[in-house]
């Protein structure tokens, strides 16, 4: 049996080595509010919580199951990082940190970087040492992302880069950016990109803190003004920036696997619904007697199955063959939509206490249904809108004409 | 979690299926027999004994090929696709009635001629009210006379046999199989909307059933198993169906042109054709995994959760593929001319069958909420 073939009671005992693990090592509650996921780690103590709970998690073989020895990965075989991240959703312990560098940074250095790249930056992204964002999004570039006008230009032995990025998840704690910039202003809008692994704690970059809907932060805005940087920044080659970053995308949206640990794959949002509905009553009467609440619940219960057994379908190829690339890029697209649709309705549920928001003593759960529905908007939004997957979806699985 | 399985054999059964379908029930001859006096040609009938489909789930020992439900699934899948107007279905349904709850005679007796093509069998299961679990039986035994009315029954019209639910002098709810032939019966077709499948009304007036032509399993119990293996059946069709329209209505948004452009370009089309196929492959996973759990024969309550839960999807879902694909073709779409009509109105008339959704969410709810930590 080859490693990357692994049997199937391998695979189960490794399961229960991760459930024991976590069940022996989940962090203690912090005193502090954690963030859901990386969107909003705002605190430097929120912040520092969480990279020594993924430094842990590095320790015990967690982090970077299925990468390259050579690179820091575990070299283990294709099924564990899954099996791991499935686990954390189960134990729902505090997600991975550098979920940039994990999951889209780090995949499209493995595929694209030179070996130097390779051994230079993948270890530190495991471990959790160098944390990265991601540098997409232009105030005038967002679903239009070709459009951007941030410029790289070589200068001697650096390129010199100026511009202006947005919605830059954890750029006040990163080290490293993957930036898109244009070298080439005079050629086609797609053709003058590249894609730059850029260190952002050098002079000349400002990073200004956003702050969400939710009142939390966790994002940026991110300035270049005369920004230099080695030329062995560049990742792939001079114009490769856009094809490049179309894998990155393909990660980010979940349509490609490769991330060495998610921020734990949630497949109980029903379960969840309906621990929160026996406490509730409407009037007068428990909401669960309610035949109107009793079918949205099922109707979340349908699609949370469909949802999860699409996961497994996804790697029998004889299911997906007629499609083969549906799946993977609906996704991101189902998976927040059908968050986003069920914390709206856990909301409806709590009647006027939905309106209270965290500290308030009288909130249930500690808002966090609320917190989730208003996070949900950052999925449905970053990474591709729904209605930019729809596009991609109906051209590129249904052969639509192009939206223009 | 039940593990999907599909292996090679599956997609042998897959390319074989749509090899003949294509070859021999393209959707013009639908179109054809849709106006004749049966909806279906007979003679398609030995053709799938011989391709071994109408044997496909009935036991080896008893003359079929002793496959599993992925197998079925595939299968009607792709006869849904067509819209394969035959009595198929109605006879395996029939045999998996026969299968779980007859006696070895009559499984002997009956089997052998379902799987050789030798009989068209159907459940006749629905009473006039639209009521169909065997509890609301209407037709009675009395002292070994069968008397009362069962509607919708599929295929009714040509069927050789009929398994028909009824309550028994001692109060129990038992099943019946009943010859076309026999003295009291007597068949009236309906008139429905879909014409690719017939059904019609049946009415026993004191027709002699002996203990032997009943099966010994309540037909609560009989019910019991069929009822997921319908549902999944039934959700494998109804994909096909809901897939051939979302192809079809994609294809005409890409060739049909309004403003200069072709209307596929607009999101307004686009946009609600991706939601057909989320749904669509959303329907997949759950009927594959229905199956794999039935094949799986462990804990049956996920298999019927499952299952009833690609009866629910598969019931809301087609009926809107048909209801874009309706709309999407525009003028044309609104008449007779346009194939989207056949889905549609096949969607129409599967989706009560074995229960629509807001009948199984009902179900479903209760479960969930039962089992949730």
């Amino acid at each position: 049996m080859s490693e990357s073939q692994p049997s199937l009671p391998d695979l189960q005992a490794f399961r229960q080595h991760v459930c024991d693990w976590l069940s022996a090592n989940a962090p203690a509650d912090p005193g502090f509010t954690l963030p859901q996921n990386m969107l909003a780690v705002a605190t430097p103590e929120q912040f520092e919580f969480l990279r020594a709970w993924q430094r842990q998690l590095y320790g015990a073989g967690f982090v970077g199951a299925e990468w390259p020895r050579e690179c820091g990965g575990r070299g283990m075989p294709a099924g564990t990082q899954r099996i791991v991240d499935q686990e954390m959703g189960r134990a729902r312990v505090p997600f991975m940190l550098n979920a940039i560098g994990l999951s889209w940074a780090g995949p499209t250095i493995l595929r694209y970087g030179t070996e130097a790249q390779k051994r230079r930056y993948i270890a530190p992204i495991l471990s959790a040492d160098e944390i990265w964002c991601q540098g997409f999004s232009e105030p005038e570039a967002g679903s239009d992302l070709a459009a951007l006008r941030t410029r790289a230009r070589r200068d001697d032995d650096d390129y010199v880069i100026e511009g202006h990025k947005v919605w830059t998840t954890l750029a006040h704690f990163a080290d490293y950016m993957i930036l898109l910039a244009r070298t080439d202003p005079n050629t086609a809008k797609h053709a003058g990109i590249s894609f730059f692994l850029m260190p952002i704690r050098v002079a000349g970059v400002v990073v200004q803190p956003l702050i969400k809907m939710t009142g939390e932060g966790g994002f940026n805005q991110v300035l270049f003004s005369s920004v230099r940087i080695p030329l062995d920044a560049l990742l792939g080659q001079e114009g490769q920036g856009w094809e490049i970053a179309m894998t990155t995308l393909s990660f980010e949206r979940g349509a490609s696997e490769g991330s060495a640990g998610s921020s734990a794959t949630i497949t109980d949002s029903v379960d969840r619904l309906i621990a929160l509905t026996r406490a509730l009553r409407r009037d007068g009467r428990p909401v669960l007697d309610d035949a109107v609440v009793r079918e949205r619940i099922a109707r979340f219960a349908v699609e949370e199955e469909a949802i999860r057994y699409s996961i497994p379908r996804l790697h029998i190829p004889g299911l997906v063959a007629d499609r083969p690339a549906a799946l993977p890029l609906m996704r991101k697209l189902v998976s927040s939509e059908f968050t986003q649709r069920l914390s709206d309705f856990a909301c409806e549920l709590q009647g006027y206490a939905a309106a209270l928001w965290i500290d308030d003593p009288a909130a249930i759960d500690a808002a966090e249904w609320q917190r989730t529905y208003l996070n949900s908007f950052g999925v449905t939004i970053g990474g591709g809108t729904s209605e930019i997957l729809r596009n991609i979806l109906g051209e590129r699985v249904l052969g639509l004409p192009k939206t223009r | 979690m039940t593990s999907l399985r599909y292996e090679d054999e599956h997609a042998l059964l897959r390319d074989e299926a749509r090899r003949w379908l294509a070859a021999h029930a393209p959707l013009s001859r639908v179109r054809r027999l849709a106006d004749g006096a049966r909806g279906d040609d007979p003679q398609d009938w030995q053709a799938l004994a011989a391709l071994g489909w109408l044997g496909l789930v009935i036991p080896e020992n008893y003359g079929g090929s002793g496959l599993g439900f992925t197998h079925l699934a595939v299968l009607l899948e792709e006869t849904g696709r067509q819209l394969l107007p035959s009595p198929m279905l109605a006879t395996m349904l029939a045999a998996i009635a026969i299968e779980r709850g007859g006696s070895e005679a009559q499984k002997a007796r009956v089997l052998p001629r379902l799987a050789a093509g030798d009989l068209v069998a159907t459940l006749a299961h629905v009473e006039p009210s639209g009521a169909w679990y065997p509890a609301d039986t209407t037709v009675t035994r009395t002292r070994g006379r069968l008397s009362g009315e069962k509607h919708f029954v599929w295929h009714a019209p040509t069927a050789d046999l009929f398994v028909v639910p009824f309550r028994d002098d001692d109060g129990a709810a038992r099943m019946a199989l009943v010859d076309a032939t026999a003295a009291g019966v007597a068949v009236e077709a309906e008139i429905g909307l879909d014409r690719t499948r017939r059904s019609g009304r049946l009415r026993l007036r004191e027709v002699a059933v002996s203990d032997d032509a009943v099966l010994p399993m309540s037909a609560g119990a009989v019910f019991d198993t069929l009822l997921p293996r319908a549902c999944t059946a039934l959700a494998a069709e109804m994909a096909g169906g809901a897939d051939a329209l979302l192809t079809m209505t994609a294809t005409y948004a890409t060739t049909r042109v309004q403003f200069g452009r072709p209307i596929g370009s607009f999101q307004a089309v686009k946009h609600p054709l991706v939601n057909v196929l989320i749904g669509v492959e959303e329907l997949r996973s759950l009927v594959y995994a229905a199956a794999s759990a039935l094949d799986a024969g462990g804990d049956a309550g996920e298999a019927e959760l499952l299952a009833r839960m690609a009866k629910a999807h598969a019931s809301d879902l087609y009926v809107f593929a048909a209801s874009r694909a309706v709309q999407f073709h525009g003028g044309f779409g609104f008449t007779i001319d346009c194939d989207a009509h056949f889905y549609f109105k096949r969607a129409h008339a599967s989706r009560p069958a074995f229960g629509d959704a807001s009948h199984h969410l009902r179900w479903i709810a209760e479960h969930v909420i039962a089992h949730a930590g």
